[in-house]
């Protein structure tokens, strides 16, 4: 279980983020949801360790992670641009870690990710002849193989085209059940954080608008920002799509 | 960016105090010693440089030539540039324009003058073949001459590298709404050019101000600055004092220069996107352009022609019969070997040492968050205003007493300085591009800050990497002004013997050793182009 207790953070007199606590579950997917700007990425950069706080305390599994520095926490992310190395191949941007540590994972387990990943055909490809959800899904197999104790991921869809879009996040939750994950998603897509997570945080603002599941916040809006800047779009996608198909089909 | 490790400050502190003790403190003791005279300090030694008639007149000779080789270098170049860039020559022209305009690089510049002398001089290749003597080359006529085609080269890259940057959709929108020939070619060559143009121009000025190797070799009687400073010092009445005065005197234009550099910096245009477009189709202007800048290409090559013809000749141009006696005798003198040999060894330290150093520094500028980075921009700039006969003069009186004096090791730091700048910016700029959070990512993979160095920064940066140690090796292999107060008999080296020759009129040899650089240098440069290459394929 990831503990934040009164976390702040403020750049010189901008308050990025204000008092959040939240409690997020072992092998939960939990969404981070906002407009931009309103601090989500912050927040998950602070749990990752490459953003200090000024305030507040992040405990996991009862250890407190606080003063613990970004290396030691265990945690992992795939950042928005995915960061692969161009000068190595797919398979050795995948196995990169291991050279640090080898005894986190074996042979055999390393290629149970890459085939769970549909990666085999592209091991030989130079990052820049894979597309990009082959990249994703590159990014996500060297982040998974260091084991880690907790997935980020910032962003995670944004880059990717409609199909693929959908398979990637079909993984995501594969992943979450499969290896117990705890895994925090960014994103400023309320389709995609609410068809992904078990949990939403929506984030306005530096503060949270509501937590709660998918189901609790399309029937429960706790506010009025909820109900405008989220409800809404989806019900405008909603007409949207009911207007191509016909009511018939809802 | 990564928070500030342990390691970075292992790299940064020495970095640093590199540059104080061979950069700062011997510029320092330069300017103190301007100031010294044999009873306390005073501006004495000024007000008798100042008030010396002849040392006044090299300095005016020297401002007036320069200033007339930068404009007509700077024409030059742009036509070129401009005949690559804005019209539909000959591909393979476009291509021996590009490489040929670069082989003076490969050469000393003292090289050139005995070029010159050869080609144009009473007996010269190109008067028999005109018939005539042209005109007379020692003094203004063959400085020019000289100055034009040391500055040539990189007045080129400068204003070449920038019509890449020009959006040339702007000149078919200019023709699309009535604009006239003149108006067109105003506002959308000239105009975005015009910081660049400036650029070349102080570029020339400063490279042709503060060259020793061609007034050395064909000044004459024609006094300028960089010969003066020579005769002060190592003259028949060393006078140290008004040496360190000339120097400051010498980079004093250059500060103005670099500043002006900086200045026109912001005249340029920077378009965020462009893309590329063919040419619209003019016969006329192709081929006035062809013409013209073959003629100039050729010019320039021409004058390099007899160093290659000459030493194959039994007595140029008496007996002008084949013989390949001149190259066995030289060679068989273990002297030129150990020259040779010497260069080799300076121009491979200082390329392997400063392209370590330049990168290093680059990696803190742009990679890290560590406290006084900036400082490295400083060094950067400092470097590229002092000339090297100043920074070479500046060690002469820093380390005189000193164990360094006399060894290979003070010629290679004092190279590595002097050509700092350039694979400096190179890195920089590399570095700048790559994604920003590659260090956080391999931290997060379990790297210490090192390795992510040496496992993902330096392989992406290999291309660069190579061009910085073929611009080092280049440079020490050609430089004179840099070095020739610092070698001695046991660390003379190729350039230096070039200028010891002179004095027993051994042209052969002088062409032959000028020859053996060319060479090495040629080798290099493909090597490294050919490694780049591979590298960027790779990629």
């Amino acid at each position: 279980m990831l503990q934040l207790q009164n976390i702040s953070k403020q750049y010189d007199l901008k308050v990025v983020l204000d008092d959040i606590n939240l409690e997020i579950q072992t092998g939960e997917i939990v969404s981070l949801l906002g407009p931009s700007g309103s601090g989500k990425t912050t927040l998950l950069n602070i749990i990752l360790g490459l953003t200090t706080m000024n305030r507040g305390k992040i405990i996991f599994n009862d250890v407190d992670l606080t003063n613990v520095p970004m290396k030691r926490r265990g945690f992992n992310i795939v950042f928005q641009d995915y960061a692969l190395f161009p000068n190595l191949n797919a398979y050795d941007n995948i196995v990169y870690g291991l050279r640090n540590k080898k005894e986190v994972v074996s042979e055999k387990e390393i290629q149970d990710y890459i085939e769970f990943l549909g990666l085999k055909p592209h091991l030989a490809k130079k990052i820049g002849e894979l597309s990009g959800g082959q990249k994703q899904r590159v990014a996500l197999a060297r982040t998974l193989v260091t084991k880690p104790k907790i997935l980020l991921l910032d962003e995670p869809l944004s880059a990717l085209d409609g199909v693929i879009k959908e398979s990637i996040k079909q993984r995501i939750q594969l992943i979450a059940k499969e290896f117990k994950l705890t895994t925090i998603i960014v994103t400023h897509d309320p389709e995609e954080a609410l068809t992904l997570s078990d949990k939403i945080v929506i984030i306005n603002e530096g503060t949270i608008a509501q937590f709660g599941t998918p189901h609790e916040i399309i029937n429960q809006p706790s506010n009025h920002f909820v109900e405008e800047f989220i409800l809404k779009q989806l019900h405008i996608k909603r007409q949207n799509i009911y207007n191509l198909f016909g009511d018939n089909y809802a | 960016m990564p928070d500030v490790k342990p390691a970075m400050r292992i790299i940064y502190i020495p970095i640093l105090l590199f540059f104080t003790a061979f950069l700062v403190v011997p510029l320092g003791i330069l300017f103190v010693r301007s100031f010294e005279t044999s009873d306390g300090f005073s501006l004495s030694n000024y007000l008798s440089v100042l008030s010396n008639a002849e040392l006044m007149a090299s300095i005016g000779n020297s401002i007036k030539i320069s200033s007339l080789t930068a404009v007509i270098t700077t024409f030059l170049a742009f036509v070129l540039a401009y005949a690559l860039n804005c019209t539909n020559i000959y591909k393979p022209l476009k291509a021996a324009i590009k490489t040929g305009i670069l082989i003076p690089m490969l050469l000393p510049t003292i090289t050139y003058g005995f070029a010159i002398i050869y080609s144009f001089g009473n007996q010269g290749l190109l008067t028999k073949i005109t018939g005539e003597n042209l005109f007379g080359i020692y003094g203004f006529n063959g400085l020019l001459i000289g100055y034009v085609i040391y500055t040539l080269p990189a007045a080129f890259l400068l204003i070449n590298n920038s019509f890449k940057y020009i959006d040339k959709k702007f000149m078919i929108v200019s023709n699309l709404m009535g604009d006239g020939v003149i108006r067109s070619f105003k506002n959308t060559i000239v105009r975005p050019l015009l910081g660049t143009l400036g650029g070349a121009f102080v570029l020339a000025f400063i490279l042709s101000f503060t060259d020793f190797g061609i007034p050395a070799s064909i000044g004459g009687t024609y006094t300028v600055v960089a010969t003066q400073l020579y005769q002060v010092m190592l003259g028949s009445i060393p006078d140290f004092n008004n040496g360190a005065v000339i120097a400051v005197l010498m980079l004093l234009p250059a500060v103005f220069g670099v500043l002006l550099l900086n200045y026109l910096e912001k005249l340029n245009f920077h378009y965020d996107k462009f893309t590329a477009i063919g040419m619209m189709q003019h016969r006329g202007r192709d081929v006035s352009f062809g013409i013209v800048s073959t003629v100039i290409l050729i010019g320039m090559l021409s004058i390099f022609a007899v160093m290659f013809i000459a030493p194959f000749l039994h007595s140029f141009p008496y007996d002008l019969t084949f013989t390949l006696t001149h190259i066995i005798d030289t060679f068989q003198s273990s002297d030129v070997r150990t020259v040779y040999q010497n260069s080799l060894f300076i121009a491979l330290s200082t390329a392997v040492l400063g392209t370590l150093i330049a990168f290093c520094s680059a990696v803190l500028n742009v990679r890290t968050a560590i406290k006084g980075r900036t400082s490295t921009d400083i060094i950067s700039m400092m470097t590229n205003t002092v000339p090297g006969m100043v920074l070479g003069l500046s060690y002469l009186f820093l380390f005189n007493g000193s164990s360094l004096k006399g060894t290979f090791t003070i010629i290679v730091l004092c190279n590595i300085v002097h050509y700092f700048t350039t694979p400096y910016l190179m890195a920089k700029n590399s570095l700048s591009k790559m994604n920003p959070i590659w260090e956080t990512t391999g931290e997060l993979l379990g790297d210490s800050w090192m390795k992510t160095v040496y496992r993902v920064l330096l392989p992406n940066s290999a291309s660069t990497v190579i061009e910085m140690f073929s611009y080092y090796f280049i440079n020490s292999m050609v430089t004179i002004s840099g070095i020739i107060f610092l070698v001695t008999a046991q660390t003379s080296v190729v350039a230096s013997k070039i200028k010891e020759l002179q004095h027993f009129a051994k042209f052969n040899e002088i062409f032959i050793l000028s020859i053996l650089i060319f060479l090495t240098n040629l080798v290099v440069k493909l090597l490294c182009d050919h490694f780049q290459k591979r590298k960027f394929n790779h990629l």
